[in-house]
């Protein structure tokens, strides 16, 4: 009977997360090069770097020592009027290089990154099945939005690729500013302190952090199982952009109401507290290691229920825009478990200062504050992008 | 001059004041510091009704009256201001 339980849960977990598999399309590179040509070395360094990141496949036609691709090079030179023999001459779509210096790789990269995920006219590919004749045929040459940026040490990016991981990032990490729940964990702490067996006390401490992360990433794979159904909804995007506006609006109202009150901790209603407490107190004078640990673990079950109704809005909204994205299944759990890990920081952090000094240290409740504040803005400027501009909230589409 | 400090083990506020009392205790030995706690001393916490925010300090005369309370995080310099002001009555 216990295994028949484990084999539900496990599938009801798997259920959970919208399994659809998108082969993200590579895109193809033609490279006419000469063996004895330095630049051309050069480029082929890069475009085998973007091959290795299945970014590209290359195809390579070397041209000074064989005449196997002197007819296809003037066809193609001929297609884009060009009345030079230089090498490397690069073709990418219907967009094509000559020579290779930084900005020429700067625009290899860019036309790649346009290129990636779309449908395009390879003009090369179809000059080989006899599909386009120079002499006859016509192209319009895709124009290429120069949408890599160049950051020191970290060399090209796009920000359509790491929109969603900085957004993962900072809405994950004014989410866990908010101190519904903070006080469940410093009371947890403050008694694991007080333990005399240290891994005891680094296992409960650990597995009440773990799980509550598993809890958070069930929720939203939950709710994001949902929002992939429903963002085709118009409606729904409109109904979601409305409570999202309003759920700004009421962070922003307890931003103000905090504002006018000392900074401090707002005491939670005495039975809840109380009960919270006898069980925390329970778990960890529990002689026996398991169920020690399932108690643990039912206490960060409840506790994290509390705290998303606390602040159930961020995370619904990051999995709306994560519902928005062309992303795999792999990509929704990467992208959550960022979400969870700058959700879970602060934490983290003050467990660990906790189990290595044995003391506890508190964040200021100022910050909390804050968090209604930059929260409410978020949630304001996600609402009016569902209302007036969803393909905004598209990164890579 | 006496000092009822009242605090909560799981009050993230309480911890930020803590080492700024200690500043404050250390250039002020004469102020004696008596510490409650908000879930454990419930007698104190109702007889001087301490309401839902944390923490609370409460300034009373060696009669035992009550001078002033200072609720919620403060910085060390207003700790000092307010005692001073108070000494200096």
């Amino acid at each position: 009977m216990k295994r028949f339980k484990l084999l539900v849960i496990l599938l009801l977990f798997i259920f959970l997360i919208p399994v659809s598999a998108k082969a993200s399309e590579k895109v193809n590179v033609h490279l006419f090069y000469s063996d004895d040509c330095p630049h051309c070395k050069k480029e082929i360094t890069l475009l085998d770097k973007l091959e290795k990141e299945n970014k590209i496949v290359v195809y390579k036609y070397e041209l000074s020592n064989s005449t196997l691709y002197k007819d296809l090079v003037s066809k193609v030179r001929k297609t884009f009027n060009i009345d030079n023999s230089y090498v490397p001459l690069t073709v990418i779509g219907t967009n094509h290089y000559i020579g290779y210096n930084d900005n020429t790789a700067i625009k290899i990269e860019n036309t790649v990154a346009y290129y990636s995920n779309k449908t395009y006219q390879d003009i090369v590919t179809e000059i080989i099945n006899n599909q386009f004749d120079p002499a006859t045929d016509e192209f319009v040459v895709d124009e290429i939005e120069e949408s890599l940026i160049k950051i020191p040490y970290l060399g090209l990016i796009n920000p359509k690729e790491i929109s969603l991981p900085i957004i993962a990032a900072v809405i994950g990490l004014v989410d866990g500013f908010n101190p519904c729940a903070m006080w469940v964990l410093l009371f947890l702490i403050s008694t694991l302190i007080g333990m005399k067996s240290k891994k005891r006390m680094w296992i409960l401490g650990l597995t009440f952090i773990i799980t509550s992360a598993f809890i958070y990433l069930l929720f939203m794979a939950s709710w994001l199982k949902v929002a992939v159904t429903i963002t085709s909804v118009t409606w729904m995007k409109i109904l979601i952009g409305v409570v999202a506006i309003t759920a700004g609006l009421v962070n922003l109202k307890s931003y103000l109401k905090k504002l006018k009150e000392e900074d401090g901790c707002t005491v939670v209603d005495d039975k809840k507290r109380n009960k919270i407490i006898d069980k925390i107190k329970k778990v960890t004078t529990e002689k026996s290691l398991v169920f020690a640990l399932i108690g643990i673990m039912a206490l960060a079950i409840s506790v994290n229920i509390i705290e998303l109704a606390c602040s159930a809005g961020l995370p619904l909204l990051f999995t709306q825009i994560l519902a928005m994205n062309d992303l795999n299944s792999i990509q929704y759990v990467i992208y959550m478990l960022i979400y969870i890990l700058f959700f879970l920081i602060d934490d983290i952090i003050i467990f660990a200062i906790a189990m290595v000094t044995l003391e506890l240290t508190g964040v200021s409740t100022k910050y909390s504050k804050y968090s209604h504040l930059i929260g409410g803005i978020i949630m304001i400027i996600i609402g009016l992008l569902l209302l007036f501009n969803p393909s905004l909230l598209s990164f890579n589409i | 001059m006496k000092i009822l400090k009242f605090n909560a083990i799981w009050c993230p506020g309480c911890l930020v004041m803590r080492p700024r009392w200690n500043k404050v205790i250390n250039e002020l030995p004469e102020i004696e510091i008596t510490e409650y706690d908000y879930d454990s001393n419930r007698e104190e916490v109702e007889l001087w009704n301490i309401g839902n925010k944390l923490p609370v300090a409460i300034i009373v005369d060696d009669k035992g009256s009550e001078l002033t309370r200072i609720i919620g995080e403060k910085s060390v310099d207003d700790l000092f201001e307010i005692i001073n002001e108070l000494m200096v009555k």
